[in-house]
């Protein structure tokens, strides 16, 4: 095992340099020039070179990407361009809001989804099944952002039951009542693509010989689902479960912006406005080497929740 | 009584007056909340580092600059801030001599290590230097820029030094006593009044500076000013809290109702009280319409600037609908002190240049844009033709003068055929040469460049002339700009401080690679421009301004557009609220009623 996880950090280093070469030549090429933006309205060719010095970006280019290469091995990307806030402060005090929102969500909607799943799987093909489905396509077809202007309209400003936007002081207070109605909006929109997905794995589980025979043993049904199907269906659900876990690093745009969470995902729109390469860079890198480590994560929880997978 | 005895009686019977009448902050009620929304976050709060309006909005509530606005006066006065009064101005405009109030503090801070620290003369000249220092990199550094005596050497001694020497002598920053400032200028200049008025230009201590100061010598997070609030919790790019700064000296609001039928409610509402009243002021960023709306109708928010796309929610015509008129909701509206024009690059091969066919193309590219439409479509009301390069509010102004550049595009048709630009056999015109004639017009990829784009696809098409979009982001556009590489683009001019000459400088021809963007240089224009440098406001100054204006209808660089409506919301419990065109922290100035 120990040889296995050593390896596996051993490959994510070329993984790695490839998302920094990646990530250089992407901003290089789209990014733009931000001395322009940062010397204001009235300025001259050399106040322009001045903050271009500053900033680095008159290096030549093998120079700035041996400096975006220690950056990233020290997790140091130094200061925003546009605020001089370094960057590991903006990425810490962004992160706490993003989380209040996503890591509860990740856990009701995968509780929802995995219960309603089990239960229409287990009556494939009824009306029941078949209304969940249809209520499940129309749900997926409606865009999310449709959904925060109704909600926001109806619940928080018609209604009064949340507040419209803001974020405040303390955990619980920004849990239960600023997080609420975002988190009520993630689920409604995420619950209905996960139930079908899930439904699908626990269908291709149920018709197997192990569940049949579970039952000719004369194992209840709530046994049969919830310990034999759940469990084997359990290692699609982990990967789709890992697979999306790096976005609780980038939080959720619409959401954060809409509901002015001072989030991660609203901190990406605004570096992107604002050219902001050193944010832009450590956030995605971040990203990229969280989404290595889940996926590791994942191959090792395959192992503890099916003995019979081997980690070559 | 010899005459130095009488000026120090004079003076302190001066500052015991001021003494008397100056009001601690105790005013201000702490329960007093002023809930505000910026529509873009902000950067920071260093006065000679930030370049947006909202950081600034912020900065001129913590900072004080020497001269200020009336809060009512229409257009625009300037009144003592920090100074005890206007400026003696003298030598023809060259020197400007400020008295600085005394008794006026900084919030206290450690970097003054337990002491009271006055605010003094050189806070403002070390301030100054700040805007030319290489390290600080100020965006506002054109303010002062080859204006002031010695300022520029001291900048460019920096740049080979790699240091700005804030303790070397500078020949146009004296500090005649701890109170007195003379600046010198190198020529005369009658409009130094109003850059130091604009916050840019505020005091900071430079104690302050060398304590908290990053790389780039700048101090965003750790505002320390002489100003009525305070920064009490910043929790960036989303919540900024004030609080009332309780050293500050306070004032009695005594503002006099200008010819705006409104003046008199708030006159009736504020005269006497000492102000500040609100002890805290609450700013959310709010980036999105709907949200900032709904909070505001909510009873969220008590402040709210509405731009355009929330005008058909809230307006019928330029008043409130009856929903928000019904309770109590309160509108400031007016015509910012702003230009948008659509301006043609002067050096370019295709639409540059002064000779006669280059100008007919210009004019009459000019004349097909339907200005009207895009008030109506576009801007969905919220705006006006803009006929004078002086928008209103901004001294200089001429009302009621029309633009001899008027949407006709079968003038323009006439125009193109007399000067040789005919249709081919593809329905198109082209140069008088032959040559095919596209013309580029620059915009950005978002909602409102697509629809500038339709704007004048249509207006090409109305006199045949074949067009491309050039689509480039912001920083792009900013540096081709610079460049004088693109061929025609819109582009926005909002007023730094409300004189004449902060628009007309946009095409004096020394000014290109910086703010000229149609890269003109006008000889004509360029002699009445340096003219009108060396006069005060006055009917002979406007006299100059306005043959300038027909030399700009004549040689076609710019098509004027509009000036866009500022809406101010304002909750019927925020009294005396007004908004000001040019001050954007007017929290100062109003109350909060309680709430019944």
């Amino acid at each position: 095992m120990t040889a296995y996880i050593i390896r596996r950090l051993w490959q994510m280093i070329p993984t790695m340099l490839g998302v920094i070469l990646l990530v250089f030549i992407l901003f290089n090429w789209v990014g733009g020039d931000p001395a322009y933006v940062l010397a204001g309205k009235i300025s001259n060719q050399e106040q322009i070179d001045n903050i271009r010095r500053q900033l680095g970006v008159d290096q030549p280019v093998w120079v700035q990407l041996w400096i975006f290469i220690k950056q990233v091995l020290t997790a140091d990307f130094g200061a925003s361009w546009s605020t001089n806030e370094k960057v590991g402060s903006i990425l810490l005090t962004r992160l706490g809001p993003s989380l209040t929102v996503l890591i509860p969500l990740t856990i009701i909607e995968t509780i929802i989804a995995i219960g309603l799943a089990l239960a229409v799987a287990y009556v494939r093909g009824s009306l029941t099944d078949r209304l969940v489905m249809i209520i499940c396509t129309v749900g997926l077809s409606i865009s999310i952002l449709v959904y925060i202007i109704v909600f926001q309209y109806f619940f928080a400003y018609k209604l009064g039951w949340f507040p419209v936007q803001g974020w405040g002081n303390h955990f619980l207070e920004n849990l239960f009542v600023y997080a609420s109605l975002p988190i009520l909006i993630a689920l409604v929109v995420s619950i209905a693509p996960d139930l079908r997905l899930y439904r699908t794995f626990f269908l291709d589980e149920i018709n197997q010989d192990y569940v049949r025979t579970a039952r000719a043993k004369g194992l209840s049904e709530g046994r049969v689902m919830w310990v034999h199907v759940l469990r084997n269906a359990s290692i699609p659900i982990i990967t789709h479960l890992m697979a999306a876990a790096p976005a609780l690093l980038l939080g959720s745009f619409l959401i954060e912006r809409f509901f002015s969470i001072p989030g991660i995902g609203r901190e990406v729109i605004l570096a992107v406005e604002r050219s902001d390469f050193p944010v832009i860079k450590a956030i995605t890198v971040y990203v990229a080497f969280a989404t290595m480590a889940t996926n590791l994560l994942a191959d090792l929880m395959y192992k503890a929740v099916d003995p019979r997978v081997q980690l070559k | 009584m010899t005459e130095s005895r009488r000026t120090l009686t004079r003076r302190a019977l001066a500052a015991l007056a001021c003494a008397m009448l100056a009001l601690p902050a105790a005013a201000a009620d702490m329960n007093k909340v002023i809930r505000h929304v910026f529509p873009v976050a902000e950067t920071g709060f260093d006065p000679q580092a930030i370049n947006d309006l909202y950081s600034g909005t912020v900065a001129q509530a913590i900072f004080e600059t020497l001269l200020t606005y009336d809060y009512l006066a229409r257009p625009s006065k300037l009144v003592p801030k920090a100074a005890e009064a206007l400026p003696q101005i003298t030598d023809d405009g060259k020197t400007y001599t400020f008295r600085i109030r005394r008794g006026v503090y900084f919030t206290p801070d450690p970097a003054f290590k337990g002491k009271k620290r006055e605010l003094v003369a050189n806070d403002f000249a070390y301030s100054l230097k700040r805007l030319v220092d290489p390290r600080v990199r100020s965006p506002y550094a054109f303010l002062v820029e080859g204006k002031i005596v010695g300022l520029d050497e001291a900048a460019e001694a920096a740049k080979k030094s790699g240091k700005f020497d804030y303790d070397a002598k500078i020949a146009g920053l004296e500090i005649v006593d701890r109170h007195t400032l003379r600046i010198r200028l190198k020529a005369t200049d009658y409009g130094l009044s109003y850059v130091l008025a604009h916050e840019p230009t505020s005091a900071v201590a430079r104690e302050v500076i060398e304590a908290y100061a990053d790389e780039s010598g700048r101090v965003q997070a750790n505002p320390v000013g002489t100003g009525p609030y305070k920064l009490s919790k910043w929790v960036r790019s989303s919540k900024i809290f004030l609080e009332a700064n309780p050293d500050y000296r306070g004032f009695v609001w005594d503002f006099k109702a200008g010819s705006d039928p409104e003046d008199a409610r708030l006159v009736a509402e504020m005269k006497g009280k000492k102000m500040p009243q609100v002890g805290r002021i609450e700013i959310s960023i709010i980036e999105e319409d709907q949200a900032r709306l709904l909070a505001f109708q909510g009873g969220e928010i008590d402040l709210m600037n509405m731009e355009g796309p929330l005008a058909p929610n809230v307006l019928d015509g330029g008043k409130l609908k009856p929903e928000f008129a019904s309770k109590g909701v309160k509108l400031s509206r007016f015509v910012d002190a702003e230009i948008i024009y659509h301006y043609w690059n002067l050096q370019d091969p295709v639409v540059g240049g002064l000779a006669k066919e280059k100008i007919a193309l210009r004019r009459a590219m000019a004349m097909a844009y339907n200005v009207a439409e895009e008030i109506k479509v576009v801007r969905n009301g919220q705006a006006v033709e803009a006929h004078y390069p002086i928008p209103p509010g901004v001294v200089g102004h001429e009302p009621g003068y029309k633009s001899s550049i008027r949407y006709d595009p079968a003038g323009a048709n006439a125009l193109l055929d007399k000067f040789g630009y005919r249709k081919g056999a593809d329905g198109f015109r082209t140069l008088p040469d032959g040559k095919p004639l596209v013309i580029r017009y620059a915009s950005r990829p978002d909602s409102l460049g697509r629809q500038q784009d339709e704007m004048w696809k249509k207006a090409f098409d109305s006199i045949a002339i074949r067009m491309e979009v050039q689509k480039e982001r912001f920083p792009e556009l900013i540096k081709a700009e610079k460049e004088c590489k693109l061929q025609m683009r819109t582009a926005a001019w909002i007023a730094d401080y409300p004189d004449a000459d902060n628009f007309m400088q946009l095409l004096y021809g020394k000014n290109i690679h910086q703010s000229n963007n149609a890269c003109a240089a006008i000889p004509e224009f360029d002699k009445l421009y340096e003219q009108s440098l060396r006069m005060p406001d006055s009917p002979e100054r406007n006299k100059l301004y306005r043959e300038m204006t027909k030399i700009i209808e004549t040689y076609a660089p710019w098509r004027l557009d509009i000036s866009r409506y500022r809406n101010m919301l304002a909750q019927p419990w925020v009294l005396g609220f007004k908004k000001h065109p040019i001050l954007h922290a007017e929290w100062q100035y109003v109350d909060v009623a309680p709430k019944k």
